[in-house]
């Protein structure tokens, strides 16, 4: 039996406005909205893998990872982790887990992240010599060595984050869910989270899912995408092949040593000037690259040549489009 | 014995660090004994020109009662801003990932604040006493027992307080305002905890009433004990009292925390 299990799982908001007419009445009257958050999702994560969950803003993302987590009860639909409910024996169920959301704090706010560390110890009952080694290893990893006695309010974002990472990670839990962990982190702290992240993960076993916006982590972290909108799953399967149906236009930029005849090139592909470069556009579908190469170099004498595919962020943008995001 | 050592661990441990936490908070301490010595001077004065020419025992009575009552006033009225906050940003759903009893969790943890603050503050108010003539001087207990009872008293107040206070976390969560509950709240606090006029200065008529609300069973309960060492009937009913009233908001706390922790599950946070 698969780790997660969700069948026709799906959450609706209710919200209450003050209805859009009306003057006085408004004191009393009240419109009922609902917001459907989930709609019908089925899928299943196996133990290990590192899965990726992306949409735009308000796909569903966060709702599907706090219905997994059992914070939120579904309105419709099943759901195990590890064959239990999560939002049925939820003390249970999060006993073994790990979850940070990037723009959430989960260590308590005035104390130095050591007493924080020690509290955390004890709720999950963790033997003491265990939990030490645990700290020292996560301490190393995470860098956290300098600011273990400092209050978690004196910590910069990426050092909070990294603290977060730690506090969740503490008990070795079987399942980490990451909201957004890299939002706000600079290059080098991103780089580095990336790795850590990894290594939990191959080494560790531990299975992850990671929401996010920023394509790099997916690229560097998951082989497995899970992509949603207006709270449907529209796509779950392999990175590359996402990518691959999306990346459908490349250019390759290339300038010559003195005159060049283009006209065959302009015939294959779209040709346009920039100075002294020739930018050609097309679609490796129809022309792969393999067959416009000897043709850019029988036009004259190559000086320099970049071929460039399309930005990942441009074409998950595409992605939405195509879908109607 | 050892199960239930791990199963209270953490609630001992939150209680422990919430206290060293409150010792850092020194100059609060060292303001908070300035304001209580002033308050309390400003009321002894006025009983004193009030019980001008009249019995000098319950002017004494009523200085030690004034005295006792501006020592524990952190006890009394504070509000813990974390749990305030979290309440507010949403944050306190993703409290949920832990696996603890929430509302057990935070009452310990209020427990550990409000002792250790009050004790901040209550020590060096006993120094100050020395400062004092000896006519403005709190008095000493009625007997080593009613020092004892006293004592035992303020543990069985500082819970009643705590699980008063969790019930009014359980309103913020639902009104995600703090500030309507607490003005009403702090207003019938202070009239019966005895903190603005003692309760033993109500009319007779009501001091059966006054007596066995919930809110005398705060400071009120305790101060009559230190001043007057209770025969073992007497102070069964007293320890009693207290431990009924412990038992019956904690009981409304808990239904109230486990109905918002719910629909905040449901709705989403």
């Amino acid at each position: 039996m698969a780790f997660i299990e969700a069948k026709g799982l799906s959450k609706v908001y209710v919200r209450y406005n003050a209805p859009r007419t009306g003057g006085i009445s408004r004191l009393w009257k009240r419109e009922r909205q609902e917001i459907p958050a989930l709609t019908d999702a089925n899928f299943t994560i196996d133990r290990g893998e590192l899965v990726g969950l992306i949409g735009p803003n308000g796909a569903g993302k966060s709702t599907t990872v706090k219905l997994l987590t059992g914070i939120l009860t579904p309105t419709g639909g099943t759901c195990t982790v590890d064959g239990r409910t999560p939002w049925e024996n939820r003390r249970e169920h999060v006993r073994r887990l790990g979850a940070v959301f990037g723009q959430r704090t989960q260590l308590w706010w005035d104390v130095p992240i050591r007493d924080s560390f020690l509290l955390l110890r004890d709720i999950y009952g963790l033997e003491e010599k265990r939990w030490q080694r645990r700290l020292d290893g996560l301490v190393d990893a995470l860098e956290l060595e300098g600011f273990l006695n400092a209050p978690l309010r004196q910590l910069s974002l990426g050092q909070r984050m990294r603290a977060e990472l730690c506090g969740s990670l503490l008990h070795e839990p079987q399942l980490l869910f990451l909201d957004e962990p890299t939002i706000g982190l600079d290059a080098v702290s991103k780089l580095k989270l990336r790795a850590f992240l990894r290594e939990e993960n191959e080494r560790g076993g531990t299975t992850i899912l990671l929401t996010t916006h920023d394509m790099e982590d997916m690229l560097a972290l998951c082989s497995r995408v899970m992509v949603l909108g207006h709270g449907r799953l529209l796509y779950d399967g392999a990175l590359d092949a996402l990518l691959q149906r999306y990346d459908t236009v490349h250019t390759l930029r290339v300038t010559y040593d003195g005159g060049a005849d283009v006209s065959a090139l302009t015939a294959a592909a779209q040709v346009t000037r920039d100075g002294d470069a020739f930018i050609l556009t097309y679609e490796p579908a129809t022309l792969p690259t393999s067959t416009l190469l000897p043709m850019v170099l029988y036009a004259g004498r190559v000086r320099e040549m970049t071929l460039k595919e399309q930005n990942v962020d441009e074409l998950i943008a595409r992605m939405y489009r195509e879908m109607k995001l | 014995m050892r199960q239930l050592m791990t199963k209270w661990r953490p609630y001992l441990t939150v209680f422990r660090l919430r206290a060293l936490q409150e010792t850092q908070y020194r100059a609060a301490a060292l303001g908070g004994l300035v304001t209580q010595v002033f308050f309390g001077l400003v009321y002894i004065f006025l009983y004193t020109a009030l019980y001008a020419g009249s019995d000098p025992q319950a002017l004494r009575d009523t200085i030690t009662y004034v005295w006792i009552q501006q020592m524990f006033f952190r006890m009394m009225f504070s509000n813990d801003g974390e749990l305030t906050n979290l309440i507010m940003s949403g944050g306190v759903a993703y409290m949920l990932v832990r696996p603890i009893d929430q509302h057990r969790f935070w009452v310990c943890r209020e427990v550990g604040g409000r002792l250790v603050g009050a004790g901040m503050r209550m020590l060096p108010m006993l120094l100050v006493q020395l400062l004092l003539p000896v006519e403005l001087r709190i008095s000493l207990p009625d007997s080593p027992v009613a020092l004892l009872q006293f004592v035992l008293s303020v543990g069985l107040g500082v819970l009643c307080l705590c699980e008063l206070t969790s019930i009014i976390d359980a309103i913020n969560m639902k009104t995600l305002d703090r500030r309507g509950i607490s003005a009403i709240l702090n207003l019938t606090m202070l009239t019966f905890s005895g903190n603005v006029i003692p309760l033993t200065l109500f009319p007779d008529g009501l001091q059966t009433l006054v007596r066995y609300q919930p809110f005398a069973q705060a400071l009120d309960a305790s101060i009559r004990m230190y001043q007057h060492a209770a025969a073992l009937p007497e102070w069964a009913l007293n320890v009693g009292v207290q431990i009924a009233w412990i038992l019956i908001l904690r009981a409304i706390g808990r239904a109230m925390w486990a109905r918002q922790l719910n629909n905040m599950i449901v709705q989403g946070g």
